[in-house]
């Protein structure tokens, strides 16, 4: 049984820790309901020609190929990734003026969208930096970052963890304060205060699992890119270092793209190749191919292995053992998403958004009624049984 | 009231929800989803139960 002075104490970081975070969660409530889905939103915005009516199985076009074209297309430029779709029959080539305008500024890369059984080009994007925002990407960004980058992020992540903190000691006070009420008791004929007392404590114990778990992964996603890049700087680093000295080699002498697919296949059967940076990529090495490969399960599909195939050969390097935090990160990721059980878990996710939503609206009307009556008072009604 | 009779609803929804979420996670589609979705729903059921007997 708490005392009433540890009762105080939790309500105190209850009080706060809630305060700090609710207008950025609720930003994030309301902008993560589009982002459940985006794909569907995408698809519906999507103005790009629809895919050629192909015979299942028809085969995919020759990577090579594609590089090819969007070389013929853009004479000079560099070819910075592809992107094999599994779900769509796309393939994407990505590419920039050069390393050095990529490094420059990232934003000047562009892609271009084919057609992965005909090689018909279906999109040709602008630079990034003339493209318009779409609108879940805005969502994304405010979602995310508040389009501050990483200490966007990092603060977004703090908040998250705050969430965190507002739901622990939630739990710490909903015993003392319905002990005396039926579960789930909503006193409707009481003032507005004590209804929505009882409304908050209900939608918010009903929800707790789900609200902790969401949060969590959430606070684990915003680190995505600080993990990410300790990763490069320190595993990725210590495995490339036998080529750190070494020039990189010009595009034109590489062995084909299609090999460094076939060699990464087979050494990682079972797996699906979906993505191929090139050489000179700031994600990968200057001397290979970095390919990813992901698992055919739903849940091996969130678990991302990387390749490396030399450049030069097409011969494998290695398969890179990814570390126990980055596959944390993996396996929290659909966690966070609800995209991993179909449309009725999406729909699902998105009334237990709206039921978050209301527990934090709900959050910020007591606490602007409760002004007037402490926490004290309300306790002492509870305990008169009042 | 007993802590038990506190928390009795609570920790079962609690437990009900992590099978719900692991179930579709863990599970390889068909079956598993099913229960995914039955389970992630009796919460949302039990709020609106708990709403509409406080209106009656």
């Amino acid at each position: 049984m708490l005392s009433a002075k540890r009762i105080k104490t939790w309500y105190l970081v209850h009080k706060w820790t809630s305060l700090v975070c609710t207008a950025f969660l609720l930003l994030i409530c309301i902008t993560g309901l589009p982002l459940l889905f985006a794909e569907e939103i995408n698809d519906w915005l999507d103005a790009d020609p629809p895919y050629a009516e192909l015979p299942a199985g028809t085969p995919t076009a020759n990577l090579d190929g594609l590089v090819g074209i969007g070389r013929r297309m853009f004479p000079g430029q560099i070819v910075v990734s592809m992107f094999v779709d599994d779900d769509e029959p796309k393939v994407i080539v990505s590419m920039a003026p050069s390393w050095q305008a990529l490094s420059d500024d990232p934003r000047s890369s562009h892609f271009i969208k084919f057609d992965a059984r005909t090689a018909e080009v279906l999109e040709q994007s602008k630079p990034l930096d003339e493209r318009r925002l779409s609108f879940i990407s805005l969502m994304l960004r405010l979602h995310m970052d508040l389009f501050a980058g990483l200490p966007g992020a990092l603060f977004m992540g703090v908040m998250g963890l705050l969430f965190v903190a507002a739901i622990v000691s939630g739990i710490v006070l909903y015993g003392p304060f319905t002990k005396r009420l039926a579960f789930g008791a909503v006193r409707s004929h009481r003032i507005g205060r004590i209804k929505w007392l009882d409304l908050h404590n209900l939608l918010g114990v009903v929800t707790l699992t789900w609200a902790l778990v969401v949060g969590a992964t959430g606070v684990v996603n915003e680190l995505s890119l600080p993990l990410f890049t300790l990763w490069q700087r320190t595993d990725v680093q210590a495995m490339l270092a036998p080529w750190r000295d070494k020039a990189t080699p010009r595009q034109e002498g590489f062995a084909c793209g299609q090999v460094a697919f076939e060699t990464a296949r087979q050494a990682l059967p079972g797996m699906v190749v979906t993505s191929l940076a090139f050489p000179g990529n700031r994600f990968g090495s200057p001397h290979h191919y970095l390919l990813w490969a992901k698992g055919a399960t739903p849940l091996t599909s969130r678990l991302f292995s990387p390749v490396l195939v030399d450049a030069r050969t097409g011969a494998l390097t290695a398969v890179v053992e990814m570390p126990w935090y980055l596959r944390a990160l993996e396996v929290s990721r659909p966690l966070h998403f609800g995209d991993y059980g179909g449309m009725p878990l999406k729909i699902l996710w998105a009334l237990l958004d709206l039921v978050t939503i209301v527990v934090l609206g709900s959050g910020v009307y007591l606490w602007l009624a409760r002004r007037k009556s402490p926490v004290e008072v309300e306790l002492a009604e509870l305990e008169a049984g009042t | 009231m007993s802590a038990s009779r506190v928390w009795r609803w609570p920790i079962t929804l609690a437990a009900l929800t992590l099978f719900g979420l692991l179930s579709a996670l863990l599970g390889e589609g068909g079956v598993w989803w099913a229960l995914s979705w039955t389970a992630l729903a009796v919460p949302l059921l039990v709020i609106v139960v708990c709403v509409a007997k406080s209106g009656s």
